[in-house]
C-alpha cells in the first residue's frame, strides 16, 4: 500500500511517515501544496493524508484540483481546523475522511485502513480468498485455519492482491504500490516475491497471467 | 410623543412662537381698527361741535344761548349719550347743554385735556351718568368779546359701535385661529418632511441590527451624510476587526495544535517516565487550548452585530458532511428544513451548534437521524420571532432525570463515545448568547430530540 503524506510541519510529517512505514505502508512525503499536488497527480497512491493549512497551495484547493482531474484516490484530511464549516468545505471538496489535530496515531492508522478497504469495495478488515484470510487491522494471515508468517513486503503484496482479487494486477502496478518513488523499479524482483509468497501460502490462489500480471481467485486451489 | 424628542422640540417651540405672534397680531389689528373707528367718530363729533359753535350767541343777560337746536335729533333724546355742553372756561360750571343731557352735567376726567390737536381740540372717553361709554371732544373757545373762555364739549354714544367692534373681533379671531391651525398643519408636514431622513436612518440601523441590511445608504441630506459615512466606517472597521481576530484565532489554533500533535506522538512512542509526564500534561494543555480558543471565538463573535444566516443550506451541508463522516454506519440522515428561514446570528455559531447536535445524534442513532425546522409562533408579549431546529435520532435517548445533567457545564453523560469536546452545555451556552435555548425531549423516532430555539430574521 502506498500512501502520500502532505504536511508542512517537519516533525509531524516525519512522525506520520515513520508510523506508517512501521505499519507496512510505502510512504511518500510532501511539505507544501504544490509538491503534494504534483505527487498526488502523477503517482498511483492507495490513500493520501492531506493537511489543510499548507504553504503555496492550500489543502482544499489541492484536493479540488485532484477531484476535478478525475483522481479517485481516498483522501484523509488531517488539520487543526475543527470548525464545521471547514469540515463541510473539506468533504464538499471531495475528502473521504477528516481528522482534527491533536490526534492519536492509532486513529489515523485505523481510518486509513478503512479508507483503503472501502476504496477497494471491502466492508470489513478481514478479506478472504478461498482458504486464505487476511486481517489488515492485525496484520495476520491465516490459511485453512493455520497462521502463516509473512515478511512486511510479502504481507503488502498479498493484501494488495487480495484487495483487488478477481482483477488482473500488472507487475508495474505492484511495483508502484509496494515501493516508494525512489526505488529502482526492476519488476523482476516482484516475480521472486510472488514465488516466495506462493510457497508460504501453500494453496494455489495466486495465478500468473502471462504477459499481463497476476490475479487472485479462489477457483483453482487444488494444491 | 415623548417630551425629549426632536419632533416634540420643533412642534412645541414653533407652536409657542406661532401663538405669540398670532395673539400679538390680534391685539395690534384690534387696536388699529378701534382707533380708526374712533378717528371717524371724532370727525362726526367735530361736525356736531361746529354746529353748536355756529348756533351760539350771547344773550341779553350776558350769557350764551343757542338759537336753533341741532338738526340731529339724538341731541334732543333724553340720555341718548349724544350731548353737548357749554361750561365756564374757568370753574368748569355748566352754562348750557343739549336737551338730552337734562339736568345733569358731564365732568371731564382729569388729564383728559392735556393733549390737544392743532385746532385746540382734545378727544377723550368718559362714562355718562348711566354708565354708557361716551366719546367726547372739547374745545376752549373765546367766542365773544367779553374776554371769557367757554369750554365746548360734544359727546357721542360710543357703545353704538360696540356691535361693529365685536363683529370685527369675532371675524379676526376666527381668521387668526384658522391661520393658526393651517400653520400647525404645515408645521407638522414640515417637521415630518425634515425629520424623515433621520427616521430613515433609524430604520436602516434597525435593519442592520436585525441582519436585513449591511450598511447605511449614501443618499442622506448633506448634513446627515457625514454621520452616515462615519457610522459605515465604524461598522466596516468593526467587521474587519472581527474578521482579523477570527483569522488570528484560527492561526493560533493551527499554531498550537500541530506542536501538541507532534508532542503527543513523540511521547507515545517512548516508555520513559518523562514521556508519561509529557502525555499527561498534553491532555491538560489540549483541554486548555480548546477552552480558550472557544472563548476567544465567542468573544470575537459577540462583537459582530447584525449577522443573518440562511438556515436551510447550513443544515443541508451539515447533513451531507455527516453522511460522509458516519459513512460506514449506514445511517440515513434526513434534513427537512423550511426554505428561506433565516437565523439572526453568525453562520459559524449555527454550524457549530447544529453540527454538534447532529454529530451526537449520528453517534447514538441506530439507523435514522431527522433534522427539521419550525417557526415558533411569537407570544403576544414578545416582539421577537423565533425559529426552532429539532434534531431527532432513533438511539436509546436520555432518561428524563438525566437530561438536566447533560446540559450542565463540563458534563458528558457517556465518555465511551468519542466527542469533539463540545458537549451539550457549550451548545446550550451559545444558544443563550442569542437569547435562545436548548431543550431535550423524546423523539418520535424513539431516541432523543434536541431542540434549539434561536432568534429569527422576520
Amino acid at each position: 500500500m502506498r500512501i502520500l503524506v502532505v504536511e508542512d510541519d517537519k516533525d509531524l510529517n516525519r512522525q506520520l511517515v515513520e508510523s506508517l512505514q512501521q505499519n507496512g505502508y510505502v510512504v511518500d512525503k510532501a511539505f507544501d501544496g504544490e509538491e503534494g499536488h504534483f505527487l498526488g497527480d502523477t503517482e498511483p497512491y492507495d490513500a493520501i493524508v492531506l493537511d489543510l493549512g499548507l504553504p503555496v497551495i492550500d489543502g482544499v484547493s489541492v484536493l479540488s484540483q485532484w477531484r476535478r482531474a478525475g483522481k479517485k484516490t481516498p483522501v484523509l484530511i488531517l488539520t487543526a481546523r475543527d470548525r464545521w464549516s471547514d469540515k463541510v468545505a473539506g468533504f464538499d471538496a471531495g475528502a473521504d475522511d477528516y481528522v482534527t489535530k491533536p490526534f492519536n496515531m492509532e486513529e489515523i492508522l485505523a481510518r486509513l485502513r478503512a479508507l483503503v478497504r472501502r476504496a477497494a469495495g471491502h466492508a470489513s478488515n478481514e478479506m478472504t480468498c478461498g482458504p486464505v484470510t487476511l486481517d489488515s487491522a492485525n496484520a495476520k494471515v491465516v490459511v485453512s485455519g493455520k497462521a502463516v508468517k509473512l515478511t512486511s513486503l510479502e504481507f503488502r503484496l498479498l493484501s494488495y492482491l487480495m484487495m483487488h482479487s478477481g482483477k488482473v494486477v500488472s507487475r508495474t502496478e505492484l511495483v508502484e504500490h509496494l515501493y516508494d518513488q525512489d526505488f529502482d523499479r526492476d519488476s523482476n524482483t516482484i516475480e521472486v516475491f510472488v514465488g516466495r509468497l506462493r510457497k508460504k501460502l501453500g494453496v494455489d490462489v495466486l495465478q500468473t497471467i502471462r504477459g499481463m500480471g497476476y490475479t487472485m481467485s479462489e477457483t483453482g486451489h487444488a494444491g | 410623543m415623548r417630551a425629549n424628542s426632536l419632533w416634540f422640540r420643533l412642534i412645541a417651540s414653533s407652536s409657542v412662537i406661532a401663538v405669540v405672534l398670532l395673539l400679538s397680531a390680534a391685539v395690534l389689528l384690534n387696536a388699529i381698527f378701534v382707533s380708526a373707528l374712533q378717528r371717524n367718530f371724532d370727525l362726526r363729533l367735530r361736525a356736531a361741535l361746529d354746529g353748536v359753535l355756529a348756533n351760539v350767541e350771547l344773550g341779553a343777560d350776558g350769557k350764551p344761548q343757542v338759537q336753533n337746536q341741532l338738526a340731529d335729533t339724538r341731541f334732543s333724546l333724553p340720555l341718548s349719550g349724544w350731548y353737548w355742553q357749554i361750561s365756564n372756561g374757568g370753574d368748569g360750571s355748566k352754562i348750557l347743554s343739549s336737551n338730552s343731557l337734562l339736568e345733569q352735567q358731564l365732568t371731564v376726567p382729569a388729564d383728559a385735556l392735556k393733549v390737544r390737536d392743532k385746532d385746540g381740540v382734545a378727544g377723550f372717553s368718559l362714562p355718562d351718568p348711566q354708565g354708557k361709554n361716551l366719546r367726547a371732544i372739547e374745545q376752549d373757545v373765546k367766542l365773544f368779546n367779553d374776554g371769557k373762555s367757554y369750554a365746548f364739549l360734544v359727546s357721542g354714544n360710543f357703545d353704538e359701535l360696540k356691535s361693529e367692534i365685536t363683529s370685527f373681533q369675532t371675524t379676526l379671531l376666527a381668521v387668526l385661529a384658522a391661520l393658526g391651525l393651517a400653520l400647525l398643519a404645515g408645521l407638522l408636514f414640515q417637521v415630518r418632511f425634515t425629520l424623515q431622513p433621520l427616521a430613515d436612518m433609524q430604520h436602516q440601523l434597525n435593519d442592520i441590527r436585525s441582519g436585513r441590511g449591511e450598511f447605511l445608504s449614501d443618499n442622506f441630506p448633506r448634513e446627515l451624510q457625514p454621520v452616515a459615512d462615519e457610522l459605515n466606517l465604524v461598522m466596516q472597521s468593526n467587521l474587519e476587526i472581527v474578521e482579523r481576530s477570527r483569522m488570528q484565532v484560527g492561526n493560533l489554533a493551527h499554531a498550537l495544535k500541530t506542536p501538541i500533535s507532534v508532542l503527543t506522538n513523540e511521547a507515545s512512542d517512548s516508555k520513559s517516565p518523562l514521556a508519561a509526564k509529557v502525555s499527561e500534561q498534553i491532555v491538560v494543555m489540549r483541554e486548555q487550548v480548546n477552552l480558550y480558543l472557544d472563548r476567544a471565538r465567542r468573544a470575537v463573535r459577540a462583537q459582530n452585530i447584525g449577522a443573518a444566516t440562511e438556515v436551510e443550506p447550513v443544515l443541508q451541508a451539515l447533513g451531507r458532511t455527516l453522511q460522509r463522516i458516519h459513512g460506514d454506519r449506514q445511517i440515513s440522515i434526513t434534513v427537512d428544513a423550511l426554505p428561506g428561514l433565516r437565523f439572526r446570528g453568525e453562520k459559524q455559531d449555527l454550524e457549530e451548534m447544529v453540527g454538534n447536535l447532529m454529530d451526537n445524534a449520528c453517534k447514538w442513532a441506530k439507523s435514522r437521524v431527522l433534522v427539521r425546522t419550525y417557526v415558533v409562533p411569537a407570544t403576544p408579549d414578545e416582539a421577537r420571532a423565533w425559529l426552532s431546529v429539532a434534531v431527532d435520532d432513533d438511539g436509546v435517548g436520555i432518561p428524563e432525570e438525566k437530561r438536566q445533567t447533560a446540559l450542565q457545564r463540563g458534563r458528558r453523560l457517556d465518555e465511551t463515545k468519542p466527542g469533539s469536546g463540545l458537549g451539550m452545555s457549550i451548545i446550550s451556552e451559545t444558544a443563550s448568547i442569542y437569547g435562545g435555548d436548548l431543550t431535550l425531549a423524546d423523539a418520535d423516532l424513539g431516541g432523543l430530540r434536541a431542540s434549539l430555539r434561536l432568534p429569527m430574521v422576520n
